[in-house]
């Protein structure tokens, strides 16, 4: 078989791969191609294995393995800090913030989405991959409301509604991870298999905790978590005031010495807020603040110590 | 020659026919979800399906899918829970343009798995997965999630435009 006809050969049955996960069917496709007679069985194999690596190629990372990238990340996050042991706060928060993703552009994930409120007085919020949402408690704290705790945790359903923490991963880990996965259409590694894979991983999430607990975001995926955060608040029926209530009083708070936590892996509330505002300005009518949700609020947080 | 545009044909005649067969069917791509009487998340669950399972699609509206599993239920779940399984040339032009790096993450994903969770949780014991699991466990009902919308008037029970 000449190299130009593997080449041929091989595009058209990727896309052909692309339709379909059916053994069966790869199996069938190899059989056409033997059937020819000009390509033997293994060679027919082979095609089929290099027309998955590009099919492969083409796809978005499937909803199992960010869940697994994410939980990893919640690991290692809850390693730094530890949960707010709190069952009626978390309680709240979490049907909340489930509310909020029923109203998001992403309401379903492999393993749905979790919130937990952290045990610091360290001001921040973030997401892992696939939907673990932190809060933490010195940031509740600084919500008067619950419109502006609804902001908040609609700002990081947005993070992960757009992937924004796999999209932090360096290039260099998918190079590596293609030496050792490339071909492997297989679920179950090899001990040495294994190894590899999981020192890629292990790179993985050192890319996206230094992300989300370090850098920050690039910003604009942080002026995109704000204006989906209003679209998201909104369509729940928040009022959309909440975000720029929070950002307003981030900036009275503003640390003068060396940026630290939220305000070194956020863009400056200010800057945030000018933008915040003219979205909110867009989007016309928009639902009120009801007192009934600042009660339930200020009940939820009453004894914060 | 001749060889060569019988073995084009051939794969141009599956692919066609694949086309067609499954232009309508979408697979559940999350681990477990319900589907629902009406097109909204507080509808009551008429049936669970898990990550793999094929249902037919009836039709398609506002962010929602009407589906039909191989028992004969019908129902609605979000499409974010489900994938087609057509090939659409169109979104593919569209991911190759404005995500170049979305198949070199596909690639690097590919095997992040249960396997590879608990050798890498051998080796980093500081990593806290029980407090994942615990976190995990806290999942609001839909009528709970009901009763939340429905006590701070949001939503349908009046905050919505």
């Amino acid at each position: 078989m000449t190299a130009r006809m593997k080449a041929l050969a091989s595009f058209a049955l990727a896309a052909t791969l692309a339709l379909t996960d059916c053994q069966a069917i790869k199996q069938g496709a190899a059989d056409i191609i033997a059937s020819t007679g000009k390509v033997s069985r293994e060679d027919a194999q082979s095609l089929v294995k290099t027309a998955e690596v590009v099919r492969s190629t083409f796809a978005e990372i499937t909803e199992e393995e960010e869940y697994y990238i994410g939980r990893a990340t919640a690991a290692l996050i809850l390693s730094k800090y530890k949960p707010y042991r709190n069952e009626a706060l978390n309680g709240y928060i979490n049907v909340m913030g489930t509310a909020l993703a029923y109203n998001s552009d992403r309401p379903e994930t492999y393993g749905g989405y979790h919130f937990l409120v952290l045990d610091t007085d360290e001001v921040n919020a973030m997401a892992a991959p696939g939907g673990f949402v932190f809060v933490t408690m010195g940031l509740v704290k600084r919500c008067g409301d619950e419109e502006t705790l609804a902001a908040i945790l609609a700002h990081e359903i947005g993070h992960v509604a757009e992937r924004h923490g796999l999209q932090s991963i360096k290039k260099s880990r998918f190079i590596d991870a293609f030496k050792v996965i490339g071909s492997e259409a297989s679920r179950q590694f090899n001990s040495e298999e294994l190894a590899k894979v999981t020192g890629i991983f292990e790179g993985v999430l050192g890319d996206v905790v230094e992300t989300l607990v370090e850098r920050g975001y690039d910003r604009k995926f942080e002026y995109e978590a704000d204006k989906l955060a209003l679209s998201f608040a909104v369509r729940t029926g928040y009022s959309p005031g909440g975000l720029a209530e929070f950002l307003v009083g981030m900036e009275e708070h503003k640390p003068s010495g060396t940026a630290a936590g939220w305000f070194k892996t956020h863009p400056s509330p200010a800057d945030r807020l000018a933008r915040v505002k003219t979205e909110t300005a867009a989007l016309g009518a928009a639902p009120a603040k009801l007192d009934v949700r600042t009660a339930r609020f200020a009940e939820a947080v009453e004894n914060l110590r | 020659m001749k060889k060569h545009a019988r073995l084009m044909f051939l794969i141009a005649a599956v692919l066609v026919v694949f086309v067609f067969l499954l232009a309508e069917t979408v697979v559940v791509k999350i681990r477990t979800t319900n589907i629902r009487r009406d097109p909204k998340f507080t509808s009551p669950a008429v049936a669970t399906i898990k990550a793999g399972d094929a249902l037919e699609k009836l039709e398609a509206r506002d962010g929602w899918v009407k589906v039909k599993t191989k028992a004969g239920v019908v129902g609605w779940l979000h499409s974010t829970a489900v994938e087609t399984k057509k090939f659409d040339l169109l979104a593919l032009d569209k991911t190759m343009k404005t995500q170049a790096s979305a198949g070199e993450i596909a690639l690097a994903a590919k095997g992040f798995n249960k396997q590879v969770e608990d050798k890498y949780r051998a080796g980093n014991a500081a990593a806290d997965f029980a407090a994942v699991d615990a976190m995990e466990k806290v999942k609001p009902t839909a009528a709970e999630v009901e009763a939340f919308l429905k006590q701070g008037k949001l939503g349908e029970f009046g905050g919505a435009r």
